[in-house]
């Protein structure tokens, strides 16, 4: 290297340098400035609860040059502190998301289901691969985060992947598949919701019962009269609270024969379904039913919803 | 040999044995089938229920791994969690441990569920060799049963308790054990001044006490409990027995506390006490006047009279101490923290058998055990106890018993008292006989919540340091009486992050007051229960109890008789919130049920993460009264996610003796 070559380094190097320094100061200096506000942003005292707004609104107003320390700031233990890191990129919104996206291969599995978290609330149609990478994370916290969002995000291209999330071993992740489902409108999924309706997590049968009331009610009819004598009883006696709400003609004809099951709990949920259906009686059932009822227990059940609608 | 030659013969024989057996094994299966345990009416009910609303008592179960599973965690809490009805169960056979008398056998029970899941083998207590227990006194009292008391007290004091601690802390470097005794200390302490801090002040003792936790938790797997607690209870077991006939021996006139007092050797000057028995260093022993005890001591007998204990205990060197008063109405006065059956790195002892008792103390005391074992037994009389932190019943990584036998009885405190269990920790209060008051409160301020209502953590509480450490057992147990209990924020039967809060009172007319966060409340991945049996009760409160899980928790409230009234504004009354599950179950009686936010009780549950949570509201008997969603013979399904309840006879009034007319 000769001297003249030496000179021509030194010189760059030193005017890098020069470039770096205020750019590092500038990095501090904003880091300490989120620092501060963010101890008040997420004080959980009842007397510094005024300036917690404030300061949220501060930090937000700085917008994507703030996430890089705000994603650091999701690996706290303190779920009140993480609420707040969700509250302050809620406001930051679209701008938020490049570095969220890149935070999904995280090493550290809670910034990725907390990215997963917050993404559900500012993503759009461009994070939708990026959480279908991670829909099938080791960790189903991840699994359920991902298929979540996908779910809240609502738009198309993710539907395959949330049917396959109904099938996972974790009874939150079927739970999060099936409310995904019911967002999504995927009427495809049916027979396997209607199935889900027999789920031993009790999340994911009522997530079901809800996403089944958002999809093709004539599809979902005809698939649950085919599963109404399911071994599973979870599937008929949840299935009945579909076919009440629903309220057409054939799923009053199907919940009135199951009034007429030997067994008593089925008729009870039969009964119940259609009285709430029709509250007034308008297809004059009810004397008929509560009659022919022998099981006290049953029979007050019967009666119960007609005093809750008196 | 006659079979052998004829097969047929064989065969008709074995043809035969196999019709015996089978004959002989139809009655047992039948008698198995007709002796299967009945169904409880609670469980009945929430059977009942649950089929109702589209769900299955399996449904209250909580998985162990929402957050990282951390090495702390009790393997009878995690087994509840998974569980958590069997809250029930557990609260009867815990009860059921204690055998009046025999305080070391519930010691014993509660010693079997400090293990923890990680453990695969339990230590035992440091075991004197031949040459210990052969060390030889000189006798300075002349009452051979005496001496041989002595003489095993000795063993204990001088041997066994202390090196018993010692292998407990054994893998600890002198700094960390000197973190137990300082940093840990703050991290069960609230500074009493906090209403007064800044904000970032606030936020500085946050961040300086999850440092202490963060720094704790690296080396907290380090400290073995098992051989303090277990050379503690076995301690209690040799002196009980070894007590038991001494006092019998006493009251039988066999053998005279004056003769014995009296008989004593003349010590002369320069003699070296510690060689005898009785008398070194450390030690007293009071005869059946009124004696008055000042200072530091390891061992002290008193044979009776109205005594005063003004004591203190260096927390900077810690020692196991055993006192033992056989009666008078005594005065106990803590001129520091740490005393009256308090293990605070060590173990303590205090028996006394007879007397009106009054117990003043600090922090770390009356039944406290503090990475150690602590138990305050009183066998009779009318008492009075008041402690400030960590008392009554209290106890971290250890174990920490306050066990009245009878009398009516006051007990007060300030924080983590009256049954309070922390991480690795069981602190358990049982008063079997008397009506009795428990109060907690008024010093320390609930700073995130309320400006105006103090942290109790008391009264059958438990918590861990979330999200670091599970937390531990803590139950208050009331056999006998017409109770009062009251307390603020967090007590009476709840908990938080994996522990388990008991409140268990089995007889007589009660009244429980609390503000929130109480009355089978758990809070945040943990299990709180209170359970009454009989008597009219009355339940007062604000919110968040009454039956209220938050956060993957169950809160279960049962009372199994009684005419009950029931008080609280909002999430009560069976309030599941946050996928939580709440459950209220009055089995019997004419109850009253008031509340201020129908929308949020009787049968409540409230959606988070996209799915629901539980409360279940069951009354299974009487002419009940409510200004809420229930009536009598009713069921209901709240709009809420999910609940409900039932308002139902168990029994048909047709089936009662009662109810037939003719």
């Amino acid at each position: 290297m000769t001297t003249k070559n030496v000179i021509v380094t030194a010189t760059l190097l030193l005017l890098i340098s020069l470039w770096m320094v205020p750019s590092a100061s500038a990095q501090n200096q904003l880091h300490r400035q989120i620092d501060s506000l963010f101890v008040m942003a997420s004080s959980g005292e009842v007397r510094y609860r005024d300036m917690v707004e404030p300061a949220i609104e501060e930090i937000a107003a700085i917008g994507a040059g703030a996430m890089p320390i705000l994603i650091d700031k999701f690996a706290s233990k303190s779920p009140r502190e993480r609420h707040t890191v969700r509250k302050i990129i809620q406001k930051i919104g679209v701008p938020a998301i490049p570095d969220l996206v890149a935070a999904l291969t995280h090493p550290d599995w809670h910034i990725v289901n907390r990215c997963c978290w917050v993404l559900a609330d500012v993503g759009d149609s461009t994070v939708v691969k990026p959480l279908q990478k991670v829909s099938d994370h080791e960790r189903w916290m991840v699994r359920s985060q991902a298929v979540t969002a996908l779910g809240k995000i609502g738009v198309g291209g993710a539907e395959q992947t949330v049917r396959q999330a109904l099938d996972d071993s974790v009874g939150l992740v079927r739970k999060s598949a099936a409310v995904a489902i019911g967002r999504l409108g995927f009427a495809e999924a049916i027979p396997e919701l209607v199935h889900v309706l027999g789920d031993d997590f009790y999340g994911a049968r009522m997530a079901s019962m809800e996403a089944l009331l958002k999809l093709d009610s004539s599809v979902v009819i005809t698939t649950l009269a085919d599963s109404l004598n399911s071994d599973n009883d979870f599937v008929g006696d949840l299935g009945c609270r579909v076919l009440g709400e629903l309220a057409s003609d054939e799923a009053m004809d199907l919940l009135l024969a199951q009034t007429e099951s030997v067994d008593p709990d089925r008729r009870a949920h039969a009964a119940v379904a259609l009285f709430e259906a029709d509250p007034e009686d308008m297809c004059g059932w009810r004397d008929a039913i509560i009659e022919a009822e022998t099981d006290r227990l049953t029979r007050l059940k019967i009666e119960s919803v007609l005093r809750s609608t008196e | 040999m006659l079979l052998q030659n004829r097969p047929v013969d064989y065969f008709v024989a074995m043809m035969k044995l196999t019709a015996i057996l089978l004959i002989s094994l139809v009655p047992l299966c039948l008698s198995a089938q007709e002796t299967e345990e009945p169904v409880s009416p609670e469980m009945f009910g929430v059977g009942h229920l649950t089929e109702y609303l589209g769900l299955k008592p399996d449904d209250i179960s909580f998985r162990s791994d929402y957050t990282e599973p951390d090495s702390f965690r009790l393997a009878v809490v995690a087994d509840l969690m998974h569980q958590p009805l069997g809250m029930i169960d557990y609260v009867a056979s815990l009860k059921g441990a204690y055998v009046s008398t025999q305080p070391e056998i519930l010691a014993s029970v509660l010693f079997q569920d400090l293990k923890v899941q990680r453990q695969k083998t339990r230590s035992r207590p440091y075991q004197p060799d031949v040459g210990q227990l052969q060390r030889r006194y000189s006798l300075y009292f002349n009452e051979p049963g005496f001496n041989q008391f002595l003489s095993r007290v000795a063993q204990y004091v001088d041997i066994i308790l202390p090196r018993s601690v010692d292998k407990s802390l054994a893998l600890l470097s002198p700094e960390q054990r000197k973190f137990l005794r300082q940093e840990f200390v703050e991290l069960v302490t609230v500074p009493d001044n906090q209403e007064s801090l800044s904000v970032e002040a606030i936020d500085s003792i946050e961040n300086v006490e999850e440092g202490y936790t963060e720094k704790f938790v690296s080396f907290g797997t380090l400290y073995d409990k098992d051989p303090t607690i277990s050379a503690g209870i076995d301690c209690l077991r040799e002196l009980n027995t070894e007590l038991g006939h001494l006092i019998r021996q006493l009251k039988s006139g066999q053998i005279k506390a004056g003769k014995i007092m009296n008989g004593a050797v003349y010590l002369p000057e320069g003699t070296d006490r510690n060689s005898y028995l009785g008398v070194q260093n450390g030690w007293k022993i009071g005869g059946t006047g009124n004696d008055y005890y000042s200072g530091q001591y390891k061992f002290i007998f008193d044979f009776g009279g109205d005594d005063i204990y003004d004591l203190s205990y260096d927390m900077d060197n810690p020692q196991s101490t055993i006192i033992i008063d056989l009666s008078g109405n005594d005065s106990y006065r803590g001129q520091t923290d740490g005393l009256f059956g308090s293990g605070f790195l060590s173990i303590g002892i205090l028996l006394d058998f007879e007397g009106d008792d009054i117990y003043r103390a600090g922090s770390f005391s009356l039944g406290s055990g503090f990475f150690g074992f602590g138990i305050l037994y009183d066998a009779a009389g009318n008492d009075f106890y008041q402690g400030d932190n960590h008392t009554e019943g209290a106890g971290t990584f250890g174990l920490g018993l306050l066990i009245d036998e009878g009398g009516h009885d006051i007990y007060d405190a300030s924080l983590n008292a009256q049954g309070c269990g922390s991480v690795e920790g069981a602190g358990v209060l049982y008063d079997r006989k008397g009506s009795d008051c428990y109060r907690v409160g008024g010093k320390y301020n609930d700073i995130l919540r309320y400006e105006e209502h103090d942290l109790s953590f008391s009264q059958g509480f438990a918590a861990g340091m979330s999200p670091y450490m599970s937390g531990g057992i803590g139950a208050l147990f009331d056999i006998e009486g017409n109770d009062a209990y009251i307390s603020d924020i967090f007590a009476q039967g709840s908990s938080y992050w994996w522990s388990l809060g008991i409140l268990y009172d089995s007889a007589g007319n009660d009244n429980y007051q609390s503000y929130q966060y109480a009355q089978g409340c758990g809070t945040h991945m943990t299990l709180g229960t209170l359970i009454d049996d009989y008597g009219n009760d009355v339940y007062y409160g604000k919110g968040l109890m009454q039956g209220c899980g938050h956060d993957y928790a169950c809160g279960l409230i049962l009372d199994r008789h009684g005419d009950d009234v029931y008080t609280a504004s909002d999430l009560s009354q069976a309030g599941g919130s946050a996928n939580g599950v709440g459950i209220l179950i009055d089995n019997d009686g004419d109850d009253r049920y008031f509340i201020n936010d129908p929308n949020m009780t009787h049968g409540y549950g409230n959606p988070r993460r996209d799915y629901g949570s539980i409360g279940l509201f069951i009354d299974l008997g009487g002419d009940d009264l409510t200004n809420g969603l229930g009536q009598n013979n009713y069921y209901w399904r709240t709009g809420s996610k999910w609940g409900g309840g039932v308002d139902i006879e168990l029994i048909p009034p047709e089936e009662t003796e009662d109810g037939d007319d003719n």
